[in-house]
């Protein structure tokens, strides 16, 4: 792990234009928490499940992740400016971890950060569920981000693809072919955060605890390899 | 070729060729014009590569079959009452809309803005504004090719399979005007995006999240909303995604029917919707020239 | 020490051989890489600096391999053609964030002396975004210098700076060079590679055209005639006398004075110059070889 590398990934993601991005859904995450508290009038019982669950763990958190994991390895493998860091007698594994563990705390911060806010506004004498979601959202995050880092290392259009996970894969598909749930993020974080509470017992899914947190490292440690073995092999594929 | 001098040397350039354009010149008018053409044009990746014609026309061609399908259906089966929908056809292929609108509008403003080519343009007798505004114009009217044809077609079904004539044109005719609206604010929306990201895949991002998690959004809170009978502010919220806010227009000045679960009831509501419309439109386009003019004075 | 070695490299992309089985050895001094573009320059830049991997061949320094070994850029400083978009930092925070990465001990002092020794110092804080291309330029060689490498490989580095940024480059490059260094720059600017670099390497078309001291290599092109201007006191006389020469096989009476004489034997030439002048009783003014310069030199191996 190389603070260096990470600081730079850090100021690349907050140095930018980019950061505007970053902090808008999470703020509209939280606004929207408080949107609905002051229209329920206190009867939020309800909307907890929708608000939480399918926009802030469905939709909220991997779009974050997305947002930030293109942003940290994606355009300097573009314009060839990660010359710059792959020059360095440091391992190129290690560079790709560093990366990967700033998109990581990022979105934990961000995006589950934002959810436990949301849904500590949504159910204050509830403070477990909160919390249980969060953690969930802290596991499917890191497993967001080690998905999307291992598209962004492979393909110019990470972010296109990415998209097209959440939204079409994750969002569509797997509400119609159960089947996929057991290829889909956003289910591992909910059967994890109904795990840990059990309010939230209803919105598990059908997935075993176990298959859960193993399928995340899975994917968090195969994000690593590939982002690793990426830039390892890094060519310049020069003009002439 | 060297020419033998004797005595001082003296320089001297014969004109062998090189004459400046002294023919007729087409004016700003003419150029905005072509602009405007090719803009368009490349919206839907024709004059460009075959890849870039592959996404543009995979879209319009979904956004086609449904209403094939649909003519097909009626003109079999005679039915042509309580079935069609002219206004909420957008709504229901809005996923699709979305992905077009996104993906081309990096294709008019971030291209040029990238690749540093927008200096030549600026450079030209066009102005900054009449730059901005005819590629502002260009993605207008490809989104609304883009929606209205397929609309154009369920209507033609229509009448074909003698539906009622003074019926149907009404509906169409409402549905139209909503659809040129909705053209005018996604392309707003996404011009802005494009031109100020100016990376293609960021840009098509921000816009895919910004449009569906918005419209996500206003349908959430107004579910709630309904059920908890608070009307206004489920009106408040339809103002925050371009389909809300223009089905909500059609819905209530134009006598449509609305795809949104709180669409205005009272025309002063139908107005603050249109009013909200044009003012985002009217906003977007002077940021719009004020980013571009900001371009030509560096 | 210090030496990078191709032997029998190659690279192709598909159908495209970008490299053609070139060996070359570039050792301690300034090194210029000439070719017209297109030429592989590039690619063959990449592969010396380990961001290309041969597709036959090796490539190592020192007998190391460069390709997938991480540790060889303890030695090798690289300043890549393209920009580097890192605008949001300050340029004193680049290059000290290239020393943290290079591990060096004091970071902050190795970024000044890499500052000062670029003449960066004094717009170091502001950002990069800020800076002209020349300065992005130097920013750029302050990085690969800051741990004081013995391999500094540019890529064409003269590429649109001004005058006075080129020769004061110029300069560094030769110092550099005079230091015990290896430098290898490409350009396809022959006055900046004929100023600073007495070694060239010549690429054209992928393929390894020529190789040591470029007055060398035109003294081994045999089959092209010398030509040399000869000034004297009776022009016209002396044409006509070095025509009848066997290792003359042109002459011709410049405008402006002077004969221009196509020589086939080098030797035999400078024998009998000055024998036929003293038969003739003519006074030779001057005896100038024309065509030894890098140009002439490069114009030859591109068209042959």
């Amino acid at each position: 792990m190389n603070a260096t590398i990470s600081r730079l990934a850090l100021q690349s993601l907050f140095g930018q234009k980019r950061w505007w991005v970053l902090i808008a859904l999470p703020l509209l995450q939280i606004g929207l928490a408080v949107l609905v508290r002051v229209l329920s009038g206190g009867e939020t019982g309800g909307a907890f499940e929708p608000v939480l669950v399918v926009f802030g763990l469905g939709l909220v958190l991997p779009l974050v992740a997305l947002l930030v994991t293109t942003g940290v390895l994606g355009p300097e493998i573009d314009d060839g400016s990660i010359v710059y860091l792959l020059s360095k007698p440091i391992s190129r594994y290690v560079v790709a971890l560093s990366k990967l563990l700033v998109a990581v705390v990022v979105t934990v911060v961000l995006g589950a950060g934002s959810l436990v806010v949301a849904g500590l506004i949504l159910e204050p004498s509830e403070p477990g569920q909160a919390l249980a979601v969060g953690i969930g959202a802290a596991v499917a995050g890191t497993a967001y981000c080690a998905a999307f880092v291992m598209l962004s290392a492979i393909s110019r259009h990470g972010m296109v693809v990415g998209l097209i996970y959440v939204l079409v894969f994750e969002g569509l598909l797997a509400s119609w072919l159960a089947g996929l749930r057991y290829l889909s993020v956003s289910a591992f974080g909910r059967r994890i955060a109904g795990s840990l509470d059990s309010a939230l017992e209803p919105i598990a899914g059908n997935l075993p605890l176990g298959y859960a947190w193993i399928a995340s490292l899975v994917v968090l440690a195969a994000g690593c390899y590939v982002a690793g073995r990426r830039l390892s092999r890094f060519q310049l594929r020069g003009d002439e | 070729m060297a020419q033998p001098t004797e005595g001082p040397r003296s320089g001297v350039i014969h004109d062998i060729g090189y004459r400046p354009y002294t023919g007729p010149r087409l004016g700003t008018g003419a150029a905005a014009r072509s602009l405007f053409v090719t803009g368009l044009l490349n919206a839907y990746g024709i004059g460009r590569s075959g890849r870039a014609k592959g996404l543009p026309m995979t879209l319009l061609a979904m956004m086609l079959v449904p209403a094939a399908i649909m003519v097909a259906v009626m003109v079999t089966l005679g039915l042509t009452e309580g079935f069609l929908d002219y206004g909420s056809y957008p709504v229901t292929l809005m996923l699709v809309i979305v992905i077009f609108v996104a993906a081309q509008a990096p294709v008019l403003f971030s291209r040029d803005l990238r690749s540093g080519a927008i200096s030549l343009y600026l450079a030209r007798p066009l102005p900054a504004t009449s730059y901005a505004l005819v590629r502002w114009a260009s993605l207008f009217v490809a989104i609304l090719v883009f929606i209205g044809l397929p609309v154009t077609v369920l209507y033609v079904g229509a009448l074909t399979a003698e539906a009622d004539v003074s019926e149907h044109t009404g509906d169409y005719l409402a549905a139209m005007v909503g659809i040129v609206l909705l053209s005018a604010v996604l392309a707003t929306l996404s011009g802005l995006v494009a031109a100020h990201t100016r990376r293609r895949g960021l840009a098509v991002g921000v816009t895919i999240i910004a449009l569906l998690v918005s419209t996500g959004v206003v349908s959430a809170v107004q579910a709630i909303t309904s059920q908890q009978g608070n009307e206004t502010a489920g009106l408040v919220v339809g103002l925050l995604s371009p389909f809300s806010l223009v089905d909500g227009v059609q819905a209530e000045l134009l006598g449509g029917q609305s795809s949104f679960m709180v669409p205005p009831d009272t025309t002063g509501w139908g107005l603050l919707y249109l009013v909200v419309c044009l003012a985002v439109v009217a906003a977007g386009l002077w940021l719009l020239v004020r980013y571009y003019r900001k371009q030509a004075g560096r | 020490m210090s030496v990078l070695e191709l032997a029998n490299t190659s690279r192709w992309y598909g159908n495209v051989v970008a490299v053609n089985d070139v060996s070359m050895r570039i050792g301690p001094g300034v090194t210029g890489l000439l070719g017209p573009n297109g030429a592989g320059k590039t690619t063959l830049i990449a592969m010396m600096s380990g961001f290309l991997a041969p597709s036959a061949g090796t490539v190592t320094l020192d007998g190391d391999p460069v390709w997938a070994n991480v540790s060889i850029y303890r030695s090798i400083g690289l300043v890549p053609e393209r920009e580097a978009s890192f605008g949001y930092l300050s340029g004193r925070q680049f290059v000290r964030a290239n020393a943290e990465l290079h591990k060096l001990s004091a970071p902050g002092a190795a970024t000044d002396r890499a500052l000062d020794i670029v003449e960066m110092a004094e717009p170091a804080d502001r950002l990069i975004s800020t800076y002209s291309k020349g300065m992005r330029q130097r920013i750029k060689l302050a990085a690969a210098l800051v741990h004081d490498p013995s391999v500094l490989l540019l890529d064409e580095p003269f590429n649109g700076v001004d005058p006075r940024q080129r020769m004061h480059l110029m300069e560094l490059l030769t110092r550099m060079g005079g230091e015990g260094r290896t430098v290898l720059f490409s350009s396809h600017i022959l006055e900046e590679v004929e100023q600073i670099a007495r070694h060239i390497e010549v690429v054209v078309s992928g393929r390894h055209a020529a190789s040591g001291d470029f007055g060398a290599i035109r003294r081994l092109m045999t089959d092209r005639p010398n030509v040399y201007l000869v000034r004297s006191s009776d022009d016209r006389r002396l044409a006509t006398v070095l025509m009848g020469a066997d290792s003359v096989s042109g002459v011709q009476l410049e405008p402006r004075g002077g004969v221009q004489v196509q020589v086939t034997d080098f030797g035999a030439f400078a024998l009998a110059l000055p024998r036929l002048a003293q038969e003739h009783r003519i006074s030779l003014r001057e005896v100038t070889p024309t065509d030894e310069s890098l140009e002439s030199v490069f114009a030859y191996l591109v068209s042959a």
